[in-house]
């Protein structure tokens, strides 16, 4: 149904976006912080590259994401249906 | 407005079944101190904080619960899932099965129905937020009596990620309570 | 102490502290968790890292 390297791929994702997410709550309240916007920045940058990796090789991640025909974006399997 | 991203914000995995905690699950999923609750309480303040960095805290926290909500979701849909009725109502889940077999539905532990009385928005940011920092410190407690409850590594994983969680929270409607503080004072100074 | 403790002396030069007042120290961005770490305790910064721990079911 999904293959491994689709999840590992996608944990790779999980671990930058969280660091994006915990970074961008920082610097909402600190949006003065250089270094922590610095590192905000860089982990956007890689979280793009993957993303793009991830989406060429498996499929949209979101309904704005370009698909192939058929449109893939319905796809299983959804965020709640894989084991991780 | 809100986009959504084919994707967890935390691996959830569930180690084996475990009935009894899905419905103790559904404490967070649709609780008072539930994910639900902050999401939405959050995301109704935010429309009256007078200082930026307030407005983004309250939308993008009130954003994260809903990734929350969606995490809590997961867990009891894993464990719930391909399970028959007659475990369900061995597990105490027979009230729940009746109504509404494996579909998931925002009621709290005891199958109350949620319900914006949990929250409030009072318009005044300073009680707004200090509102926000015992629904933090509610959810944290509620974690810890759920983790508390089982033995199963996988969800024991998951609800250790969202207790973190509500800590990090915590200290950010903190410094947005000083910033917003701040603000106050110094409008009033002439 | 809780092993991630440290002495992180917060100032507040300009700050009087008040009666009937709640006071929050601002964090300071320092020391952050590799991004796995991260991900697995909830938090990338050990200051803020407070793990719950559970005593074993009998």
């Amino acid at each position: 149904m999904y293959k491994p390297e689709m999840v590992k791929l996608l944990r790779e994702i999980q671990a930058v976006d969280f660091a994006i997410y915990e970074l961008a709550l920082f610097l909402n309240t600190h949006p003065n912080d250089r270094k922590a916007l610095e590192d905000h920045n860089t982990l956007v940058t890689r979280s793009r590259q993957l993303k793009a990796q991830y989406e060429d090789r498996f499929g949209p991640l979101r309904l704005d994401s370009i698909s192939k025909y058929p449109y893939q974006y319905i796809n299983d399997p959804w965020p709640w249906e894989i084991e991780y | 407005m809100w986009y959504y991203e084919k994707k967890l914000q935390y691996p959830a995995n569930v180690s084996g079944p475990d009935l009894a905690m899905a419905k103790y699950l559904y404490a967070q999923y649709g609780g008072p101190d539930s994910e639900l609750s902050a999401a939405v309480r959050y995301l109704t303040q935010r429309y009256t904080m007078p200082i930026p960095q307030a407005k983004a805290t309250l939308t993008d926290i009130g954003t994260e619960e809903l990734a929350h909500w969606e995490i809590i979701g997961t867990l009891i849909y894993k464990l719930t899932d391909g399970v028959s009725p007659e475990q369900m109502r061995a597990a105490g889940l027979g009230d729940h099965f009746a109504q509404h077999d494996n579909a998931l539905y925002p009621h709290d532990a005891a199958g109350v129905p949620w319900t914006a009385a949990y929250i409030q928005a009072t318009g005044d940011p300073i009680a707004d937020l200090h509102e926000d920092l015992a629904a933090e410190q509610k959810a944290r407690v509620t974690y810890e009596h759920l983790i508390s409850m089982t033995n199963n590594a996988g969800v024991i994983e998951t609800l250790s990620f969202l207790r973190e969680r509500e800590i990090v929270h915590f200290q950010r409607f903190g410094e947005t309570l000083m910033l917003v503080k701040d603000y106050m004072n110094r409008k009033h100074i002439f | 102490m809780a092993p991630n403790d440290k002495e992180i002396t917060y100032s507040y030069p300009h700050m009087e502290m008040k009666l009937a007042e709640v006071y929050i120290p601002m964090q300071v961005y320092g020391e952050t968790f590799d991004l796995h770490t991260a991900l697995r305790y909830g938090t990338l910064f050990p200051d803020l890292y407070r793990p719950y721990v559970r005593r074993p079911l009998m």
